[in-house]
């Protein structure tokens, strides 16, 4: 079990260590002077002074190699250098904002699989029956919805027509407690509705594929009672295939997050990187981007070790 | 796979709302001669009227223009962009199947790695360095597709290229863009077009969101998602600027993936058709079942039909299948695959397959107290009960049987768990106790391993030490040996045999078997079933020495040597039954056997023979020729003819 962790921890750093290379790569690359081109707004290019500023800023006028290796090590101290726009500190801003994402993220799971696991072993276990055909329509439609529309449809029904729940915004936790989770409700809803309906799908597929093994039918003949036989035969067995899929659609989730925070203008990462790609204020965009590539990647890392958990024969290879 | 020539029936509705989707916004100067970018400020947020179906926008512009023209800028993005990723990956995935070495590497590993990054964020991260617009979003949309045909084509292709026929045609010398283009390509096209419609539609979503963002689409060119981001500032004044846009964009996607949804089941069936019934079909109560009297009767099956409950007429695939399990006998049930044997017993346990129903007859059973019951009419809970503890099953296959992710002894201590209180720990003591008697060594170390572990022979001492878990009255053997190799399989007989001798309470075997050689050692009575109803029935001895029916004299002629002494001919040569057992829905009039019969007769064609007893009542025989048959019959009935 500790090798198989162990293993699997190096191949997740593996895959960060690539995924910097790429974001680092990207810059050299690109045709031209990078300096130039972030500075550079429509047509109008900056002053040479701007240019050469932003040039020693970065490292740039360093040799390629110097700057991978200290891009490298700064990365991995969780430094991740300064705004091109106010100098500030990116890791600090990343900080603060980060939390509020996770909690978007962490809230919307629990409801998506509170959602969807329940619904979908019921609508497998009675494929063709009446409740399947139901959720299985309203899951084609949902599916089709992208997350940024949700949002702004609960926003017109829930905020502006009922006006029951806030349209957007943020306020801490410690501020105000009520407050904050009023406007939790909305953003977390729609992420979680998004995740549902892939997590309906996978469970659908997967205890209907389960159900009909063989074991099944031994533990019904050894005389569980059903509900024993659907949790510990069905469902247990569904639960792998599920998680591993979920944790290949967490990139469309993550991706979706960034919409919705947007939408309900809650200030998590989103804000920070949807203005820092308005400003081309790359070292942000970059450590923004790191950080999600890392939080996916640390989230898969779980899946896999919990599905090695689930299933004996994954840790027995 | 799907045939060009017949476009099929479920395909026609999705493929007209997709076409219908994607041509109107390319027709839009037919449908509205409004310009989408005309700004009229005066008219700004205006109703619907004649002129303006759906009203105007935030900036006085025509909304049916702009929703239209919108979808001409996101679908053009999203095809033009999965098209060049399916060209590119498709290249990239045919060369890396086709000449295989470092391509191949390249091809499965940019995909992996570009499958873990958030689509959208890396769009972002392209958008930040080259800026917003159109052409931008294609580039980065298609690098960030192309790894995932590419990754799809590959494996595909492989599967193909190992196909016989494309290994021929590369034998035969046809040259290699030959065999890609015209043999390969065409083969997977099928998964390619899934992956197609999927992608559109992914590629729809991040335009749209990106363009929500401000990121995409340069204003004041129109896309569905600039029209939500402008309208949403006043949707409350007008909510008409955020349904309509919203509404074109979900219907698109929801075209896409209903065709991709469609489209897949109609390449692949199997997906589409799955059941639509529980995994098992419930003992009807459809008669009054006979009373039993005799107290060391265990169960009766009377009159038993069973009929395919799918798939259009239903089909009888057990016909009038009457059988008594008596206490400390083993009984037999002995046919070819297919001869409806299994589903008998599984109808006993009440474990019928969903797609199998009861159509007549009655199943009973005596209980540990001594009460008959009648499985029709139990609820699901005395069934529960009765199932694991009257009465037990072991199945064919060992190696599917147990649930590979629980532990052994999880899957026994629930077991016994399910029908007595008691603790976890003297629970798994007695089931270490079972598996002892089983003749499983190490039992206290192996009673914590997984399936997987363990050999063929060790799963089925399993399945037999957790069926004996309440000491049934009556123990169903289906096959139990068949999965098994030959020195495991006379082991597992041997504590089959064993365990019978040491039961106290009179256990009732019923062993399903097409095995005459097994059946012989263990048998005290055999049934032979032939195209789901019973040809033979009898005291083992007397049907093994002097089968009365020609298919139990095939079946025994045809088994090998090893059992000499069931041999009348006791020749080399093992002579084979011709021909194969009718399809349960087109069975001969008459008697099933006779097609295959050596010794059928005219008559056979016409009556369909009863099961006859014999004169002492020990026997009985389903064959017009038999000793048992009326004798009249046969003659009045070629008579008639």
């Amino acid at each position: 079990m500790l090798a198989f962790i162990s293993r699997r921890m190096a191949a997740a750093a593996a895959m960060l260590l690539v995924i910097g290379t790429i974001i680092f790569s990207l810059l050299i690359i690109i045709p031209g002077d990078p300096a130039e081109l972030l500075l550079s707004t429509g047509g109008g290019s900056a002053s040479p002074e701007a240019i050469a500023n932003l040039r020693s800023n970065m490292g740039l006028d360093q040799p390629v190699l110097v700057q991978y290796v200290s891009f490298l090590y700064n990365t991995a101290r969780l430094d991740f250098g300064t705004s091109i726009v106010d100098n500030g500190s990116i890791s600090s801003v990343i900080a603060l904002r980060l939390p509020r994402t996770l909690e978007i993220i962490v809230a919307g799971t629990i409801l998506a699989l509170l959602l969807a696991i329940p619904a979908g072993t019921a609508a497998g276990l009675r494929a063709g029956g009446k409740f399947d055909i139901a959720t299985s329509a309203i899951n084609a439609l949902l599916t089709s919805v992208p997350g940024f529309v949700l949002g702004t449809l609960f926003i017109y029904f829930f905020a502006q027509v009922l006006g029951w729940l806030p349209a957007g915004g943020y306020v801490a936790l410690a501020t105000n407690p009520a407050q904050h989770l009023q406007m939790l409700i909305l953003p977390s809803l729609t992420v979680g509705l998004h995740l549902a309906t892939i997590v309906f799908r996978m469970t659908r597929a997967s205890v209907l594929e389960m159900r009909g093994h063989d074991w099944v039918r031994t533990a019904v003949a050894k005389g569980l009672r059903r509900k024993n036989v659907v949790r510990r035969h069905i469902l247990y067995n569904a639960l792998g295939p599920i998680i591993t899929v979920v944790g290949l659609q967490l990139g469309i989730l993550l991706g979706s997050t960034v919409l919705v925070e947007f939408v309900y203008n809650w200030p998590g990462l989103s804000g920070l990187l949807v203005s820092a790609v308005e400003q081309r204020d790359y070292p942000t965009v970059r450590a923004v981007i790191l950080t999600v590539a890392a939080i996916f990647i640390g989230i898969n890392l779980v899946i896999d070790i919990l599905s090695s958990l689930l299933d004996p024969r994954i840790r027995l290879q | 796979m799907m045939s060009v020539r017949s476009f099929p029936k479920r395909m026609i509705v999705p493929s007209l709302l997709l076409a219908a989707l994607i041509i109107i916004p390319f027709v839009a100067p037919l449908i509205t001669a409004e310009d989408p970018v005309k700004i009229a400020v005066r008219y700004r947020l205006a109703a619907p009227d004649l002129a303006h179906w759906l009203g105007r926008d935030e900036f006085g512009r025509d909304r049916l223009a702009r929703v239209l023209y919108g979808g001409q800028v996101s679908l053009t993005v999203a095809f033009a962009a999965t098209t060049i990723a399916c060209i590119i990956g498709t290249f990239f995935g045919l060369i890396g199947a086709y000449f295989r070495g470092p391509s191949e590497f390249v091809t499965s590993r940019l995909s992996d790695i570009v499958l873990c990054f958030p689509p959208i964020l890396l769009a972002l991260l392209v958008v930040t360095l080259f800026g917003p617009g159109a052409g931008t979003l294609v580039a980065v949309l298609s690098v960030l597709y192309f790894p995932t045909f590419a990754r799809i084509t590959f494996s595909e292709a492989l599967r193909v290229t190992s196909l016989d026929f494309v290994e021929a045609s590369r034998a035969l010398g046809t040259p290699s863009h030959r065999i890609v283009l015209g043999t390969i390509l065409p083969n997977i096209a099928g998964p390619l077009s899934v992956q197609y419609s999927l992608t559109a539609a992914a590629a729809i979503t991040i335009e749209s969101g990106l363009s929500f963002l401000g990121l995409g689409v340069v204003p004041p060119a129109p896309s569905w998602g600039q029209m939500i981001r402008g309208a949403r500032q006043f949707m409350n004044q007008d909510p008409l600027g955020i349904m309509i846009p919203c509404a074109a964009l979900v219907l698109t996607i929801y075209a896409i993936n209903f065709f991709c949804d469609r489209l897949r089941d109609t390449l692949d069936p199997k997906g589409a058709s799955s059941s639509s019934m529980d995994e098992v079909s419930k003992p009807l109560a459809l008669a009054d079942a006979p009373a039993i009297r005799d107290p060391n009767v265990v169960a009766v099956i009377s009159n038993l039909r069973l009929e395919t409950a799918r798939f259009g007429t239903p089909a009888a695939v057990v016909e009038d299948v009457s059988l008594t399990l008596r206490a400390n006998q083993c009984t037999a049930l002995v046919g070819e695959s297919g001869s409806g044997k299994s589903l008998s017993s599984l109808a006993l346990m009440g474990l019928l397959p969903g797609a199998i129903r009861q159509a007549s007859g009655t199943l009973q059973l005596r209980r540990k107290s001594g009460e008959v019951v009648d499985l029709g009419f139990l609820d699901a809970r005395t069934l529960e009960d009765i199932r694991g503890n009257d009465i037990a099953m072991i199945f064919q296959e060992p190696m599917t049987s147990l649930n590979p992710i629980h532990k052994i002894s999880d899957q026994m201590i629930e077991a016994i768990l399910a029908h007595r209180p008691m603790s976890k720990a003297d629970a798994r003591a007695h089931a270490i106790q079972l598996l002892k008697r089983v003749g499983m060594n190490d039992a206290e170390q192996r009673i914590d391993s997984y399936p997987d572990q363990m050999s063929g022979g060790m799963r089925q001492r399993v399945m037999i030490g957790m069926a004996l878990t309440c000491e049934p009255r009556l123990l169903i053997a289906d096959e139990p040996t068949t999965a098994l190799d030959v020195t495991i399989q006379a082991e597992i007989i041997e504590l089959l045999q064993s365990l019978r001798q040491d039961q106290g309470s009179g256990l009732s075997l019923l062993f399903i078997s097409h095995n005459l050689g097994v059946v012989a050692d263990i048998a005290d009575r055999v049934a032979v079933m032939y195209s789901g109803q019973i040809v033979e029935e009898g005291p083992a001895d007397q049907i093994l020495r002097d089968p009365h029916h020609p298919y139990t004299r095939a079946l025994i002629e045809s088994m090998p040597s090893s059992h000499e002494e069931l041999h009348s001919t006791g020749g080399d040569r093992l002579p084979a039954i011709s021909g194969t057992p009718p399809l349960p829905s087109a069975r001969p009039s008459g008697c099933t056997f006779r097609d295959r019969c050596p010794i059928a007769l005219p008559a056979c064609a016409e009556i369909r023979p009863a099961l006859y007893p014999s004169a002492d009542g020990e026997r009985a025989v389903r064959c017009l020729r038999a000793p048992e048959a009326p004798a009249g019959l046969m003659n009045h009935q070629t008579e008639a003819a």
